[in-house]
Parts: structure tokens; C-alpha cells; sequence
């Protein structure tokens, strides 16, 4: 398939596949919001639970980037990854509530652990 | 509230959105940085060129479905699943969206400016607008996020076209420093964004049952089914504990 892309298209075809099998495919969700959303009002309780479902889809996607790394993550123990995330959000509350603080503190600990385990 | 027409002259406008490009300047726009200098590197490996990684910042606008899209494409799957794996991937946009409109819509909004504000909708974005909107004068509200999700826009997209070239170079501890970026700023996000014990639920629900739903459900709907099921529960115990409090305040 990318070879015939490659003769359609000369050498557009990355820009295509970014477009159309990434762009469009993610947007649609977007744009359906954006529909299904036009009756609802700021207080309403179903938007309470789109807020929850919405929260713990992101709180998904912080867990699953721990729970299943890449790249040079992997190298780092669990223990570690996890780890690091309780130490940015010790730091956030120590420093008064302060998300530099909090990040500072996590990638600290995990830098050190990297520099440890990956040499 | 009536509207006072004042309010939305060109002056509010503007310094509604140069708020929003300041508030974005510094640590939202450099955590998104970090994230993105990682999709740059892995566009190399996968042989794309730079300006198609720019590209895929600048549309998709998601660094887990960029992954996802080179991640895949790396493995050699057919294109039309590249685009189903990316699509499940980015679902969450749909709950995110709409919960984010109702705060920045005003009676009379244009369709087409609902439209761009959801593309700018991501985790960053949209994390800290569900913050600070409801403490906003509603004119001040879309020239801001505007202003704020360009800012980390363009600051991401450059970020990209670097990592396209620098990842490579970086040394393992500070790739690794890198990668951790993304989670830990999505996370402590949410944790100062939390108000209600309805948010707390939620963001503990979602990360405790993300090893039962990676082990169970198979990959790619793991997170759709744990987003359901944990928002369910979260929002099923707050009106738990609703009802039994309205009971309890009863004469």
C-alpha cells in the first residue's frame, strides 16, 4: 500500500497518512462533542458524568504510560516509575500546592534512578 | 446575568488571550516540549520526514495518538487499522469536549468557532481550563483558551521539529527524564484541579483499575472501558453520597 502511495502521490504520501489516518480519525471525536454537546447545559448532572468518565480515561493514560513505557522508561524499574510519580505529588503538596515543585521533585527522583540502573 | 456589551470590546478580547499566552509560557508550554521532543525522534525512526512529524502535532495534536500513528505504521500494520488504532486512542476527546464547552459557549457562539476550540482541545489544554474557567468573566473565557492553547500549540509543534533532530544525541537518563514529563504533568494537573470528592473518585478509580483493564481488555479499548467504568463508579458514589447527605439535612 505505502509503495503505491508512493508513486500516486510523489513524496506527499507521509503528509496524506498523517492527515487522513491520523488527523481525520482522532478529530471525529472532537467534532462529535461538539454535536452532542450543543443541548447541555454548564449544570446539568449528565455533564458531571462525562467530567468523571473524562477524568479517569486521563488518569488511564497517566497509569498506562507507567505501567507499560517505552523508549528509555523501560530500563527503569516499575518500583522507580511509579515511584517517582508519589515523589512529584509529595513535592506539589510540600511546596504549598506548586506543580513546578511537583515536577522538579518526580524527575529528580527518576533521573537518579536512571543514571543508577541504565548507567 | 445579562450581557453588557462593554464587556466584549477588542480590549477585554485582547487581554483575555495575551493572559492565556502568558499563563501558557512557562511550565504548560515546556511540559508539552518534553513530550513532543520524544514524537519528533520517533518520526525519525520510523523514516518520515520532519515536516510530516510538525504536521501531525500541529493536526492531530495529541502526543498519545501520534504514537499510536508511528508506533503502528513502525510495525507494519495495514493503514486502515493504523487509523482504527488511532481513533480508539483519542475517544477520550469526546468526553473531554464536552465538558469543556458548556463553560467557554455563550449564547450565540458560532458553530465554527466551537469547532476550532475542540481541535485545541488536549490533556494540557484541557486540564487547566476546567481550572480556571469557572472563576472567569464568561467574555474573558474564549479569547483566553485561545490564547493559551496556541501558545503551547506552537511551542510543541517547535519541540517536535527539534526532537526530530537532538533525541537521538540525548543520553538514557535524560531520555528517560523525558518520557516521564507527559505523566507526571497530566497527574499533578489533575490532582490541583481536583475539587470534589466526585474528582478525587474519578482520578483514583482511573489509575486503580488500569492494571486489571490492560491484563483483561485488549489493547487499544483498555482505556475506553476503564474511562467508562471508573467515571461510572466515581459519579455512582458521588450521587451516593449525595442522596444519603440531602437525607441526613432533611427536617
Amino acid at each position: 500500500m505505502i509503495a503505491w502511495l508512493e508513486q500516486v502521490t510523489g513524496g506527499l504520501w507521509p503528509y496524506l497518512v498523517v492527515i487522513f489516518f491520523g488527523f481525520l480519525p482522532s478529530e471525529i471525536w472532537r467534532w462529535l462533542a461538539v454535536f452532542f454537546g450543543r443541548g447541555i447545559d454548564e449544570n446539568s448532572e449528565i455533564l458531571v458524568w462525562v467530567r468523571a468518565v473524562a477524568s479517569a480515561l486521563l488518569a488511564g493514560v497517566v497509569a498506562k504510560l507507567i505501567l507499560t513505557p517505552s523508549g528509555a522508561l523501560v530500563a527503569i524499574p516499575l518500583v522507580w516509575r511509579a515511584g517517582s510519580l508519589v515523589a512529584g505529588v509529595a513535592g506539589f503538596y510540600l511546596a504549598r500546592r506548586s506543580i513546578l515543585a511537583g515536577v522538579i521533585a518526580g524527575e529528580a527522583l527518576l533521573i537518579t534512578a536512571a543514571v543508577y540502573f541504565s548507567g | 446575568m445579562p450581557a453588557d456589551p462593554a464587556s466584549d470590546s477588542p480590549s477585554v478580547t485582547w487581554a483575555a488571550a495575551r493572559d492565556g499566552i502568558r499563563d501558557a509560557a512557562g511550565l504548560p508550554a515546556l511540559m508539552l516540549m518534553a513530550s513532543l521532543v520524544g514524537v519528533g525522534g520517533l518520526v525519525r525512526d520510523v523514516g518520515f520526514p520532519m515536516g510530516a512529524g510538525v504536521l501531525s502535532t500541529v493536526l492531530i495534536w495529541a502526543a498519545p495518538g501520534q504514537m499510536v500513528l508511528f508506533g503502528t505504521i513502525a510495525s507494519g500494520a495495514a493503514l486502515p487499522a493504523v487509523a482504527v488504532a488511532v481513533s480508539l486512542s483519542s475517544v477520550r476527546f469526546l468526553p473531554m469536549t464536552m465538558a469543556l464547552l458548556p463553560l467557554l459557549r455563550r449564547p450565540g457562539t458560532p458553530i465554527w468557532v466551537l469547532l476550532l476550540i475542540s481541535h485545541f482541545v488536549a490533556i494540557t489544554a484541557w486540564v487547566h481550563s476546567m481550572r480556571v474557567m469557572p472563576d472567569m468573566p464568561p467574555e474573558r473565557r474564549i479569547p483566553y483558551f485561545f490564547g493559551f492553547a496556541n501558545t503551547v500549540l506552537v511551542a510543541a509543534a517547535l519541540a517536535t521539529g527539534a526532537g526530530y533532530y537532538l533525541i537521538g544525541q540525548l543520553p538514557a537518563a535524560l531520555a528517560a527524564g523525558l518520557l516521564l514529563t507527559s505523566p507526571l504533568f497530566f497527574l499533578l494537573n489533575m490532582v490541583a484541579a481536583a475539587k470534589q470528592p466526585v474528582d478525587w473518585l474519578a482520578l483514583g478509580f482511573g489509575i486503580g483499575l488500569a492494571p486489571f483493564a490492560i491484563a483483561i481488555v485488549p489493547s487499544g479499548l483498555d482505556l475506553l472501558v476503564e474511562g467508562l467504568v471508573g467515571g461510572t463508579l466515581a459519579y455512582l458514589i458521588h450521587r451516593f453520597i449525595k442522596a444519603r447527605r440531602a437525607k441526613a439535612g432533611a427536617p
